[in-house]
């Protein structure tokens, strides 16, 4: 799967200044067509009216967790195969083993940075 | 002594006559002070019939009444009315400065990023006015530091208080919890596994995410438990 600056971003975050920095992150890396949703309930009803190239969710959200919409995501065939990054301040092992099962494609711990965001992305895009 | 006796009735009788009308409205306050007039109105008929069961009951009576002057010196009401609304509106203070300086910072940031680098003498007086900016809403740091130093003493207070409290009562915590029923946030932290961020040296760093989630996973997490 290549990586193309056209494909709509679903960034997915409770926390409005999170979506304001991650959406400026992804300007500046070239991106331009982004979206965006406060909980997983509201990503995965905008996931099924459109097709998003990458989803980039916090864990930790009301009512739907990122941990559940990476969940409902994984089982639902049409959209099974997105490409799903967790960005979380959830740092325990055992939420990396759990998303990792879960089939999340990368993890990134907050705070993070430009470089660590972009990293991951191009990662996601070259396996 | 006959006189004795009958005040103490009295006083019970007076007692009971008095809370007759409330309806299981009963404070602690209220048992403590019925077991004093109690013990007190049994005084002479206990007396008379076992000194070692009146030394007990006497004990008790002392012992609620300790109870009592402790419980005034936690100062629950003050904690409860003032303490614990003022601690929340300091914390709600720092959310609004925090989330305020946020988005001048935010907004000074993307005016930079948007703005037309192609007048250079235009674009520099931007960045050095945005930049101002920036460094006077990072002052909200000074503000927000002497708030979160107040919520601190509160909870000093409060830690304080109740630690003696619990010392002067010889109060543990139980041991068993297994009895106790798991809240619903509990379930919900335990099954959707949110402990929220780490303090430094705890969870895993970024480094580590990516050996889990590399092609030495498994090697890594082994690790992580070993």
């Amino acid at each position: 799967m290549a990586l193309d600056l056209q494909m709509p971003v679903l960034v997915v975050d409770d926390y409005k200044t999170m979506i304001r920095i991650i959406r400026n992150l992804l300007k500046q890396l070239g991106f331009e067509d982004i979206d965006d949703a406060a909980d997983g309930t509201e990503a995965l009803e905008k996931m099924k009216q459109r097709k998003y190239g990458l989803v980039i969710s916090d864990w930790n959200m009301e009512p739907m967790t990122g941990y559940e919409l990476l969940k409902q995501v994984r089982s639902d065939a049409g959209l099974c195969k997105t490409p799903f990054i967790m960005v979380t301040a959830e740092s325990k092992t055992e939420n990396v083993i759990a998303a990792k099962k879960a089939g999340v494609n990368n993890y990134i711990v907050k705070p993070f940075n430009a470089q660590t965001l972009k990293g991951k992305i191009e990662a996601v895009f070259s396996d | 002594m006959a006189a004795r006796k009958q005040a103490d009735v009295a006083k019970l009788i007076a007692f009971l006559e008095e809370n007759r009308t409330r309806r299981g409205d009963v404070t602690l306050n209220d048992v403590m002070l019925l077991a004093q007039v109690m013990t007190g109105s049994m005084r002479e008929v206990l007396g008379s019939v076992k000194p070692a069961v009146t030394e007990e009951l006497m004990a008790i009576g002392e012992e609620i009444s300790r109870m009592k002057g402790e419980i005034s010196q936690l100062r629950a009401v003050d904690i409860k009315d003032n303490r614990i609304p003022e601690a929340g509106r300091e914390l709600d203070a720092i959310v609004e400065a925090t989330e305020s300086a946020t988005h001048t910072i935010m907004e000074a940031a993307e005016t930079i990023m948007s703005a037309d680098a192609s007048d250079i003498d235009a674009y520099q007086a931007t960045v050095n006015d945005k930049i101002v900016e920036i460094f006077e809403a990072c002052a909200f740091q000074d503000i927000t530091g002497q708030r979160i130093s107040k919520v601190v003493n509160t909870l000093n207070y409060i830690d304080e208080r109740v630690s003696a409290f619990m010392k002067r009562l010889r109060v543990a915590d139980e041991d068993d919890e297994g009895d106790r029923e798991e809240t619903e946030a509990e379930r919900r932290q335990r099954e959707l596994i949110l402990y929220g961020p780490q303090h430094a040296g705890e969870g895993v760093s970024q480094d580590q995410v990516d050996a889990m989630l590399g092609d030495d996973a498994q090697a890594e997490i082994d690790r992580l438990f070993g």
